[in-house]
């Protein structure tokens, strides 16, 4: 067992820019997913109930 | 053996390594292999192309090549589920990487010389391989970094898969739109582009990767001693687990719930339209799939997540009481009943949470009932019922929108008929859930030598 006090941890900056690597491409795909989902709200022109034929 | 730092005993942990950086390595793989969501914005691009005859392709022929893709997805994870385990993540993944930007090399191939037998065999057949060996690779090893949290750990990957095609989709139709304006063969261009873009991403995953020293656990972490009956602290072998009643319920139930969620993802944007007639634009019913795809992925983590604190059972009784109900009464809400689009949309998204939930918890439910020692072996073979769900799902809803088509029914009137089957197949589910139980003692690993990883935290 390796002695606790002479450990080399891994460094945060190297923890957070591994997340920055894999976070960045999912933000993009998901910023441009939300403005396409937006115009279900946007664009529907809210109709009367009708009856189904 | 060739390529020797892919071995396993080269990729074990430093002491001090951060567990933290794993879930990184894993998401860089599921968010490349889960392009394949997104395959449908080659359709139409691939529907225009002509052969040198002039020929073209149909639009049954051009869905083949996902089938073919979701299939051998299921088949090399049954089938390389066991060598995975001998082999490290660090192999599978590398080989992960091979096979998918392969994939769309070969596939290239064939949209420019419009064969599409090139493309089935390589986005399909070697672009498959490449998904199944991804998709299973980097599960038992987050299970055995996160044993205090076996649910999130799963659920942060496996989300990665429900948003690869956030990424997949504009990355696609982006490049697609940048070949064709510089007057470039647009997909094979965009093909190859992908595939060598995936094969970087995936690397960043394959070196990232570290399995746990023997006998690891978290600092501080002392395993619960007041845990659930069906979390076992024995293991099973994958040639057991197979012949275990367990195994088939749990297939049972990744089957409906998949075939469930098919329902709905099929035929999301024409369903809306149909049922909201005049209310909803294309470009609407396309933001509606992306509500979908949103609540697909963030479902993964979350329902993962909060199966770490309310168990696997727990979070499938959920899944098929609430779900159940909900597939029920969407039909309800629309336009000749409630009419109302917030409530249509607010019920389907939560289903379809479900939907993903279901593949993010279903890793966890395995730990718990068979151990750690085979798990992505035996989660290999339990992913058939996501292929066979595959090919069931489609034909249930395509088979009767057709069938009302022909006879010329309204075809308003299809959709009830559909989710509520749909209902009737989580009600299955509901029951095979009911009937899991630990697994008898018989099917345990009777070798002492085997390391055992601890169980989880409930």
């Amino acid at each position: 067992m390796a002695d606790s006090t002479n450990v080399k941890k891994s460094s945060p900056l190297l923890i957070a820019a591994a997340w920055i690597i894999v976070i960045i491409p999912t933000a993009w795909g998901l910023d441009y997913t939300v403005k396409n989902a937006l115009k279900i709200f946007a664009a529907s022109t809210p109709t009367p109930a009708v009856p189904a034929k | 053996m060739a390529l020797a730092f892919l071995d396993r005993d080269r990729s074990i942990a430093p002491a001090g390594y951060s567990r933290w950086l794993v879930p990184p390595a894993a998401l860089a793989i599921h968010l490349s292999i889960g392009q394949v969501y997104s395959f449908s914005v080659f359709k139409n691009p691939l529907l225009a192309l002509h052969g040198a005859d002039g020929s073209a392709w149909n639009l049954k022929e051009v869905g083949y090549i996902f089938s073919i893709a979701i299939a051998f997805l299921g088949i090399s994870a049954a089938l390389f589920g066991a060598w995975l385990e001998k082999a490290g993540p660090r192999r599978a993944m590398f080989y992960a990487a091979i096979c998918f930007s392969a994939g769309f090399i070969i596939a290239s191939l064939g949209s420019s010389t419009h064969q599409l037998a090139l493309i089935y065999l390589g986005y399909g057949v070697v672009g498959g391989i490449g998904l199944g060996l991804g998709y299973i690779s980097p599960v038992s090893t987050l299970i055995k970094w996160f044993p205090d949290r076996p649910g999130l750990a799963t659920g942060l990957a496996i989300m990665g898969f429900g948003g690869g095609a956030m990424i997949g989709g504009p990355l696609a139709n982006n490049l697609m739109a940048h070949f064709k304006a510089a007057g470039q063969p647009s997909i094979p261009y965009t093909m190859v582009t992908m595939g060598v873009l995936y094969f970087i991403f995936m690397m960043f995953g394959v070196f990232t990767i570290r399995v746990p020293p023997t006998g690891w656990k978290p600092e501080g972490w002392v395993p619960s001693v007041n845990h659930s009956a069906l979390i076992s602290s024995h293991n099973v072998a994958v040639t057991e687990a197979w012949k275990t009643p367990q195994f088939w319920l749990l297939w049972v139930m990744l089957f409906v719930n998949v075939t469930a969620g098919i329902g709905i993802l099929e035929q999301a944007a024409p369903m809306i339209q149909d049922l909201f007639k005049g209310q909803i634009s294309p470009a609407a019913a396309v933001g509606f799939v992306g509500i979908l795809s949103i609540f697909n992925m963030a479902g993964r983590f979350l329902w993962a997540s909060v199966s770490d604190f309310i168990g696997r059972k727990g979070t499938y009784f959920t899944f098929f009481t609430l779900g159940a109900i909900l597939y029920f009464f969407l039909p309800f809400s629309r336009q000749d009943k409630i009419n109302s689009i917030p409530l249509f949309v607010a019920i389907a998204a939560l289903v379809i949470s479900m939907y993903g939930g279901g593949f993010a918890t279903i890793p966890a439910y395995l730990k718990d009932l068979f151990g750690g020692y085979n798990v992505s072996a035996i989660h290999g073979r339990l992913l058939t019922a996501w292929s066979a769900a595959g090919i069931i799902g489609p034909l249930i809803v395509n088979g009767i929108l057709d069938h009302y088509v022909e006879n010329h029914m309204n075809k308003q009137e299809a959709y009830p008929l559909i989710l509520h089957i749909m209902c009737g197949l989580l009600v299955v589910g509901f029951l095979a859930n009911l009937m899991v139980r630990p697994v008898a003692e018989k099917y345990w690993l009777k070798d002492q030598n085997v390391v055992v990883p601890a169980g989880a935290a409930h």
